[in-house]
């Protein structure tokens, strides 16, 4: 049985549904993201879970037992907010012995859970200093530690490392996973940066106006999107609309070009329209090795990113980008140039409506 | 270019000292002349000498005391749950706490005698009642001030965030009102009382209808009877009210580390 259940979640403000069909079970620990646009609903399901929102119909257990409608501060679970939340006129020390405080645990007990985690965010410096004497990154990092102070069953962490600068995010969030897995609690993230779920996650649950688009592993889900909307939103993604020639061998149609796919076609006829999806990074150039899909096409735009080179290519009338690996030898087409690219069968996915 | 600017600045602070300071001056210079020719503190010594003067000012002290705790008490959980859950009815709260200024606390005080001086609530017929009655007039007519400085405050802080943080770490309603909310508010707190105490000590109407031996009707009285003493009256009250008001900054700077986060605003 799963640790943290979420069956049939569904939450209206008045007439808006803010998350609906919401199913999913996490096993203890776990780190899942939520992923998705704003205001796709991952706060208010997080919410839910915390307690702070009660869900119109559905019910969340914990470890098996039902706490849809208890009261946040009756259950057991941490919070980290984007804003930190730290309380201003407590001490670092006072801030993190405040949940055990409330249980009423002693004074000899609470100092020693405090030193614990003081060491575990590597901040045992700075227990009597005041929140607005740190940095955002060292505030989170206190937040965090006030969060597990308290044993939670689950720690929930809506955007922490939002408000915070590139290179401290990076590092922040490396910090959380290595904490989340040396306490192995079970862990529920949300964000809005695919790269940051992708690199957090062992499961990334992706959502879109209120409900689930995708459940899967960050390599499934980076890999084999199944809907248009997660294959957008996850990753740089080329797509357009094919036309089924034979579903058999798994031959489509798109303007300009006929590509074969490994991807059943099951129950779709001659002359369906899909939606297929290729990854930038599957296309390469034709005259490297032969593939099965070779297609003509025409150099229209190369942008170098460091590590890599992103070139755009017209094929027919649509435009599609095509990775590769930079590196000092590598001979670029130019602008304007003829050319031929190729792309594996089982490159081209077929997307779910 | 920068040192006219500097002594503009300094013209007008100057101005605005004077114009505060002259006739306090004046009032401190006439209530040193009770005694033809020389300068004498006669006038003080009667005052001093004066037992309704300490019982009234006793008397104002402490039911400004009352009216700040029971003030606090009513308007900070108020304008918190406005912040909190209810942000749809701040201009209706604001539009409440406005009355004091719009209805004269004259007509506050014989509404106040109309509705309690006979049954069912008979509450001007014991001296102790007609004070706590006294002292909702003045949680009334303080209120404006108060709600005010309370909402500035909690518009300082991230009322619903800071909430949510100590209910997940499992604190009730009283404990993030008293252990989160009251101390990340403090100053919006002090500048309340400090306005209140100031309001109650000289209050007039509401004591003197209500006849209570109040420190404002006591002023009036000496006012009328005698020529120096209200002077030294206005002297010495506003050094009292000054004394007030920085012991309860003190005692509220006393608590550790306090200090550090005012400092930060
Ligand atoms: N208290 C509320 N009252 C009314 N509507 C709300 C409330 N909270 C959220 N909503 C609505 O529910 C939807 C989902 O909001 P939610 O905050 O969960 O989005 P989100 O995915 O967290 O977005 P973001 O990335 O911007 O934080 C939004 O349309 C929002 O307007
Ligand atoms: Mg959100």
């Amino acid at each position: 049985m799963a640790f943290l259940e979420l069956t049939d979640i569904r939450k209206q403000f008045g007439q808006a549904v803010a998350v609906e069909d919401f199913n999913l079970k996490v096993d203890r620990g776990e780190f899942v993201s939520f992923l998705g646009p704003s205001g796709c609903g991952k706060t208010t399901t997080l919410r839910m879970i915390a307690g702070f929102e009660i869900p119109t119909e559905g019910s969340v257990t914990i470890d098996g037992a039902d706490i849809t409608n208890k009261a946040p501060n009756q259950r057991n679970v941490g919070m980290v907010f984007q804003s930190y939340a730290l309380f201003p006129n407590m001490t670092v020390a006072q801030n993190i012995g405040f949940g055990l405080r409330i249980r009423k645990e002693s004074e000899s007990a609470i100092k020693e859970r405090v030193d614990e985690m003081l060491a575990l965010i590597h901040l045992e410096q700075k227990g009597h200093s005041y929140p607005s004497q740190l940095s955002g990154g060292q505030q989170q990092r206190v937040a965090l530690a006030r969060a597990l102070a308290i044993r939670p069953q689950v720690l929930l962490l809506d955007e922490p490392l939002s408000a915070l600068d590139a290179k401290i995010r990076v590092s922040l969030r490396a910090e959380i996973r290595a904490i989340q897995r040396k306490l192995g609690i079970t862990a529920i993230y949300v964000t809005h940066d695919q790269e940051e779920a992708l690199s957090i996650s062992d499961r990334i649950v992706v959502m879109s106006q209120g409900h689930m688009e995708q459940v899967g592993t960050p390599f499934e889900i980076y890999n084999f999107p199944q809907t248009a909307f997660v294959a957008s939103f996850v990753g740089t993604l080329n797509t357009t609309t094919a036309e089924v020639v034979d579903s058999a061998k798994g031959i489509l149609q798109i303007d300009g070009a006929r590509l074969a796919t490994a991807e059943k076609l099951d129950g779709r006829q001659k002359g369906d329209k899909v939606t297929i999806a290729i990854r930038p990074e599957r296309f390469s150039f034709a005259s490297e090795q032969k593939k099965a899909n070779v297609v003509d096409c025409r150099i229209e735009n190369i942008t170098f990113l460091g590590s890599i080179v992103r070139i755009q290519v017209s094929i027919g009338s649509g435009k599609y980008f095509m990775d590769t690996f930079n590196n000092p030898f590598l001979e670029l087409p130019k602008v304007g140039d003829k050319d031929q690219v190729t792309c594996s069968r089982e490159a081209v996915l077929v997307l779910k409506d | 270019m920068k040192k006219k600017i500097n002594l503009w600045a300094w013209f007008w602070i100057v101005l605005g000292a004077l114009y505060f300071l002259v006739p306090l001056y004046g009032t401190f210079d006439f209530s040193l002349r009770e005694k033809r020719g020389v300068l004498s503190l006669l006038a003080y010594q009667n005052v001093l000498a004066d037992p309704r003067f300490r019982d009234s000012f006793t008397y104002s002290t402490l039911m400004a005391l009352a009216t700040i705790v029971v003030g606090l008490l009513l308007i900070v959980p108020t304008a918190y749950w406005v912040h909190l859950r209810l942000p749809q009815v701040r201009p209706l709260i604001e539009f409440i706490t406005l009355m004091p200024f719009v209805v004269p606390a004259i007509v506050l005080v014989f509404g106040l005698i109309r509705i309690y001086s006979g049954p069912p609530l008979a509450l001007t017929n014991s001296d102790q009642l007609t004070n706590f009655l006294l002292m909702c007039g003045y949680v009334i007519i303080s209120m404006p001030y108060t709600y005010r400085s309370v909402d500035t405050g909690l518009r300082a802080i991230d009322v619903r965030t800071l909430t949510e943080a100590a209910q997940s770490l499992g604190a009730g309603w009283f404990t993030i009102l008293f252990r989160i909310i009251f101390p990340n508010i403090r100053a919006a707190l002090l500048s309340g009382a400090f306005l209140t105490f100031a309001i109650v000590i000289g209050e007039f109407t509401l004591a003197s209808l209500l006849g209570r031996p109040a420190f404002g009707p006591y002023l009036v009285y000496m006012g009328n009877n005698r020529a120096y003493e209200p002077a030294a009256l206005a002297i010495i009250s506003l050094a009292l009210t000054w004394a007030a008001i920085g012991l309860i900054q003190l005692l509220s700077h006393g608590r550790p580390g306090q200090e550090q986060v005012g400092g930060v605003h």
